[in-house]
């Protein structure tokens, strides 16, 4: 190992850790945040174990329990009500946190991964790479967000796994957007020029320093954007995209379907909404927190 | 830090309270609705906006209503039945072979531009529609023309057309290429009413320009801004989206219109017609839906009115997919369909069982068809006498994005009625897509699986236009060939002695039900909501509703 | 500064391009076509052909593209499918309904969301800043069908306060030559009418408005709070200016630059929250309009109504950045 190696290993060590350490004590002292994870932890919870907490299977129900042509109301057998095709909605909901999760962190993902890519080539390389990522990206933002996606899921046919790439693709300008512009900043950071001019290698250069500095910003959208993402979702589902199978206790779907009977059973509509404005919103408190946590700017504040 | 949080948490929970209480504000509704109208001016809201007003060229029912107030044919229904009566003909007859027909027109009748309506006028309106050409030639635009007539001038398919004589200024003479037993009953289809051939010219009706590139363009401002016709009303303005205004015409030849003005809104929102009326902005609505019944019901200031049930809502079976092809498995599908539940629960007490494939009010209905009751068991002991092993896998289509009369919410039929095929020995893929275009062609070509939600409503009253539009050749969606049945429906078509006709239509629809192309489920009566000062108003099995008896107290 | 402005003129080209390629091979992507679109519950295989000849949708693809963009060049827009209109006549009735709606939602999120931020920061974590934190998170938490559909339950039918479908009340006459409701009401000088349709207009406007609320309310409490503590306004203080003074002149102006960006960036969350907004309120602007466009695979209504809005949102973006230029001189150079 050269001496320059050395050096080079020594400032990978060094860039990242110590911002963590600091950023996760603010987190704990923010109570937004703290709100924040107690609402995703219940829902999470809610999704892992859902057959253990719910009391019945979401997709079976018994038409028998309807009352007129709709569905009673909350009672003590039923603590939400029943739905259209007499199923404990209780069961739904919790049942439904997995679907609201799961799509959330797919689409996410898929957003952010390649978002990543896009973001990390056109900030790296520059040039007309960078031109011709970025003008893509430009296109792909002058169409709403909302309209692009039904634009995609029209074209894919609905269904759970192409809400998720719909949702996904929406979200990859902001990501890429997002890490180029660290990336461009970062580059010219000192300790980069500094690896740099004891030859660190570009590749590495790129993974161990670039990479790292640029993320949290890319951590606080991620989780701003899981919100977006459910939200996104449960639109989506109100147009009549939703997943192929009816009975799937998907949030968005099952408000969809409840708002014809907004006036004789508000229960079908209310729960599903709530349950998505609570998640959303503990996702909403984590991010902020994140954010303010990460930010330098904030350090002095919280 | 600790008391902020706990200030904070307080904050939340008092806000998502108020948003609770906010949004569950009780079922009863003291309706404050009903209020608004004054005078003679009522406002109807159809699930949209009609095409053209020209009723050659439409055939969608938002399209139809609103002609129908303006327009009249030679004959028309009697108020609430199927029975034909005199209308701008005051009577008729036909030649012994049943190819001449001799109409005594209505004398001293106008057209609202002042026009008068006589023989020379009918002639026009029948040469008209017998000289179309190009896109005037579409389904989209002349399709009862063409269900009902055949072909056009150019010859390229047979007509029963063949000319128009005005013997003299009220007698006029249709003269057809063959007898046929149902060319009087389709006259009373608002498709073939009279409009003033002055303002047919003047304002260019048959004018548009065919480019390349965008196809039909409409040039002519006839069916958009000048409509004339001799009906009860007459038009006043129509901005697209929002609203088509008529008013009494005063001049009408029979008992004139009771209200001053007459205006149809599209609102295509189900929920959202329901609370338009309950606010007073209109005060009536068509396609109620089963689960808004009884809200209404309950309101003191509104009313519904059931139109008497003249359609079908079905399960087809496609039988080129196996194995549908095989009779055992048609009939556990007809076992395990819980028909009762899915009508007793979903359509508000407005719907009966169907047990075959047209309603019972026609002639030709048989009572003692097959019938197949829901018996899970028994489904899946059929299944296993064609040897297959349980569960069997199918694959179910229903649309979205729509509702009929038939079936007010097709996705929770199909999810009744998967979940019921489930426990009887099939397991049910789901398959979607939206109403129109995707799911009407996929139905159509063959491509809904092995089993698709389907329905029909009439046109007018004769079992050829039920089970002749079905199975009377080798369709796509049904997929199946069979001679016998074919043969059936082609003599009971053709056949002019109306006993023996029926005969063979009751004939059919017991072969029907044995051969099942496909499980018939429901007959509905849909229902109309208006507000309840509303009087006068006679729904129609085939939805042709005047509006000029109907006034407000 | 006339330079920047032709230059970003100039960037528009290549996007506009694209966007013109790209909504015009999506919508070949569809399933599904036109001609069964135009038919419907009666087509035929030969009736489709026919429709396809006639919208010359049988020709080669590139020549349909060069086909398209050269009358779009033309201002011709081409026929709705379903309605047999030009697209033209449409747009002009859907887009002034849109605009009026966002920006009386606009309208609604600025006038409270500026002063609602403003005061959060002066009384920095007093309770005013705690709650409009809350309720900013709330608002951005919820989705907006789910707010349009709970204010339209409480206020329009279970309290009856306000109109719940539609731009005007169906009993009212009114010319529209302008096709923005109040303006034309305004032309008429007819109160009543004008009344009438500002109640209509208030539930959509703040199911709209509710998260560029939020989100204006946030960022101008970030923004002040980021000024404040700025060399110069501590100068301003010390010199012995009147509070208000060196709120107005000195705090205000220099926050302006973050918030003006932020409002640009609302456009787009608009437009896309209209599309549902509309929905639930029956309101016959460019989001229904595209939304049916999809489902009955209106192919003309498609193609204009989303490069329509996509090139509004791109201009929008220009005024923004132009506007932020003027602002803050230091983006020119760059």
């Amino acid at each position: 190992m050269s001496i320059a190696e050395a050096e080079a290993r020594e400032l990978q060590l060094e860039a990242p850790s110590g911002l963590w350490n600091e950023a996760w004590r603010r987190l704990r002292r923010n109570p937004g945040a703290i709100i924040g994870f107690v609402l995703v932890a219940t829902f999470v919870t809610c999704a892992l174990f859902a057959p253990l907490i719910a009391p019945e299977d979401p997709r079976v129900g018994d038409l028998a329990r309807l009352e007129g042509s709709c569905c009673p109301g909350p009672s003590a057998e039923h603590i939400f009500g029943v739905d259209q095709q007499g199923r404990d909605v209780f069961s739904r909901v919790i049942y439904g946190a997995r679907y609201s999760l799961l799509i959330g962190v797919v689409s996410v993902a898929v957003g952010l991964s390649i978002g990543m890519i896009i973001g990390a080539i056109a900030g790296y390389f520059g040039g007309w790479v960078d031109t011709l990522l970025m003008r893509l990206m430009d296109i792909m933002l002058s169409i709403p967000g909302l309209l692009l996606a039904i634009g995609i899921v029209a074209a894919l046919g609905p269904g759970l796994v192409q809400i998720m790439v719909a949702v996904g693709v929406t979200q990859i300008p902001i990501f890429a957007r997002l890490l180029r512009g660290s990336i461009l900043a970062a580059r010219e950071a000192d300790y980069v020029l500094a690896a740099r001019s004891v030859g660190v290698p570009r590749r590495a250069i790129l993974s161990s320093h670039l990479l790292p500095n640029a993320i949290s910003p890319v951590i606080v959208q991620g989780t701003l954007a899981l919100a977006t993402a459910i939200i996104e979702v449960a639109g989506l589902g109100f147009l009549g995209l939703g997943p192929q199978d009816p009975s799937t206790p998907e949030w968005g779907t099952m408000l969809t379907d409840t708002t014809r009977y907004l006036q004789t059973a508000p229960h079908l509509a209310l729960i599903p909404g709530f349950a998505i404005v609570i998640s959303v919103l503990g996702f909403n408190l984590i991010g902020d927190g994140l954010r303010e946590a990460l930010d330098p700017r904030f350090r002095g504040r919280a | 830090m600790g008391r902020t949080s706990m200030r904070i948490l307080l904050l939340l929970a008092t806000a998502l309270l108020v948003l609770a209480a906010a949004g569950c504000g009780g079922d009863d509704d003291d309706g404050d609705g009903g209020e608004g109208a004054t005078g003679g001016e009522l406002v109807f809201a159809g699930a949209s906006d009609p095409v053209v007003l020209d009723g050659a060229l439409v055939s969608d029912g938002e399209s139809l209503r609103p002609i129908d107030q303006m327009f009249e044919g030679l004959v028309s229904l009697a108020p609430g039945s199927t029975e034909i009566i005199p209308a701008l003909a005051e009577s008729w007859e036909a030649n012994a072979d049943g190819t001449a027909w001799t109409f005594r027109l209505r004398e001293n009748v106008t057209f609202h531009d002042g026009e008068p309506f006589n023989a020379e006028a009918v002639c026009f309106n029948f040469d008209r529609w017998y000289n179309f050409k190009g896109p005037f030639q579409l389904e989209s635009a002349t399709y009862y023309w063409q269900t009902v007539f055949g072909g056009f001038s150019d010859g390229e398919e047979p007509s029963l057309y063949e000319s128009c004589e005005a013997t003299d200024e009220s007698t006029v003479v249709i003269n057809l290429t063959k007898a046929s037993s149902s060319f009087l009953g389709a006259l009373a289809l608002t498709n073939f009413t009279f409009a003033s051939p002055q303002a047919l010219q003047e304002f260019g009706a048959d004018e548009g320009t065919v480019d390349e590139e965008t196809g039909f363009k409409p040039t002519g401002t006839y069916g958009t801004e000048h409509p004339t016709g001799t009906g009860p009303f007459r038009f006043v303005s129509w901005t697209r989206g929002d609203r088509l205004v008529l008013e009494r015409y005063e001049d009408y030849w029979g008992e004139k219109a009771k209200l001053d003005r007459l205006i149809f809104r599209p609102i295509s929102d189900n929920a959202a017609r329901l609370q338009a009326l309950q606010a007073g902005d209109i005060q009536g609505y068509d396609l109620v839906e089963p689960q808004d019944i009884e809200t209404i019901e309950g309101d003191e200031n509104l009313q519904v009115l059931d139109r008497p049930p003249f359609n079908v809502a079905y399960v087809g079976i496609n039988q080129k997919m196996a194995p549908m092809n095989r009779l055992e498995v048609r009939q556990a599908i007809a076992h395990g369909l819980d028909r009762q539940s899915v009508v007793d629960n979903f359509y508000a007490g407005r719907g009966e069982v169907a047990k075959a494939f047209m309603p019972p009010s026609l002639e030709g209905y048989a009572d003692d068809v097959m019938e197949y009751e829901y018996d899970p068991e028994k489904s899946k002991e059929l299944l296993r006498q064609a040897g297959l092993t349980l569960p069997v896998r199918i694959d179910f289509w229903y649309p979205t994005d729509v509702s009929r009369p038939y079936m007010p919410d097709p996705k929770r039929n199909f999810e009744a009625f998967a979940a019921s095929l489930n426990k009887a020995g099939f397991q049910v893929t789901p398959h979607s897509a939206p109403w129109s275009p995707d799911y009407l062609g996929r139905a159509q070509e063959g491509t809904a699986g092995h089993l698709h939600l389907l329905g029909w409503t009439g046109d007018y009253g004769d079992p050829d236009n039920f089970i002749g539009t079905f199975f009377q050749t080798e369709t796509g969606q049904f997929g199946f060939n069979n001679p016998e049945l074919f043969d059936l429906l082609n003599r009971a078509e053709t056949e002019t002695d109306q006993a023996a006709r029926i005969g063979l239509y009751e004939d059919a629809n017991r072969m029907i039900m044995e051969f099942l192309p496909g499980v018939p489920y429901a007959h509905t009566e849909p229902a109309l909501a208006f507000t309840a000062n509303v009087t006068g108003y006679t729904p129609s099995p085939v939805s042709l509703e005047p509006f000029s008896t109907v006034s407000m107290e | 500064m006339l330079r920047f402005v032709v230059r970003r003129l100039l960037l528009l080209v290549p996007i506009l391009v694209g966007l013109s390629l790209l909504v015009f091979l999506w919508i070949r992507a569809l399933p599904g076509g036109p001609a069964q679109a135009l038919l419907g519950e009666r087509a035929t295989a030969e009736s489709i052909e026919q429709i396809e000849e006639q919208y010359g949708l049988d020709k080669p693809i590139h020549l349909q593209y060069f086909t398209y963009v050269s009358k779009i060049a033309q201002g011709d827009l081409g026929t709705s499918v379903t309605t047999r209109r030009p697209v033209v006549d449409e747009l002009q009735q859907r887009f002034p309904a849109t605009i009026e709606l966002a920006l009386a939602a606009m309208l609604f999120s600025i006038t409270l969301g500026i002063p609602l931020g403003f005061i959060a920061a002066k009384r920095y974590g007093g309770a005013v800043d705690h709650g409009s934190l809350v309720l900013s998170l709330i608002g951005i938490s919820i989705p907006v069908f789910f707010l349009a559909i709970l204010l339209k339950y409480v206020f329009a039918v279970q309290l009856g306060l306000l109109p719940t479908v539609g731009r005007i009340s169906a009993t009212i006459d009114l010319e529209h030559p302008t096709n923005f409701y109040v303006l034309d009401a305004l032309i008429a000088g007819d109160m009543e009418a004008l009344w009438d349709t500002l109640t209509h207009m208030v539930l959509p406007a703040i199911a709209l408005g509710s998260i560029p609320l939020a989100v204006i309310a946030r960022i101008t409490r970030a923004a002040v709070l980021d000024v404040q503590n700025e060399d110069y306004v501590r100068t301003a203080r010390a010199k012995g200016l009147a509070p208000r003074v060196v709120d107005v002149r000195h705090i205000f102006r220099n926050a302006m630059l973050p918030i003006v960006t932020i409002i640009g960036l609302q456009v787009g969350l608009l437009l896309s929250g209209a599309v549902l907004t509309e929905t639930v309120f029956a309101w016959p602007g460019m989001g229904t309009w595209l939304v049916d466009a999809i489902e009955q695979r209106n192919y003309p209504v498609l193609q204009a109504g989303i490069l329509f809005v996509a090139v509004v949102f791109v201009l929008v973006n220009l005024l923004v950045d132009i506007s932020y230029a003027l602002i803050n001189p230091r983006i020119r150079v760059s």
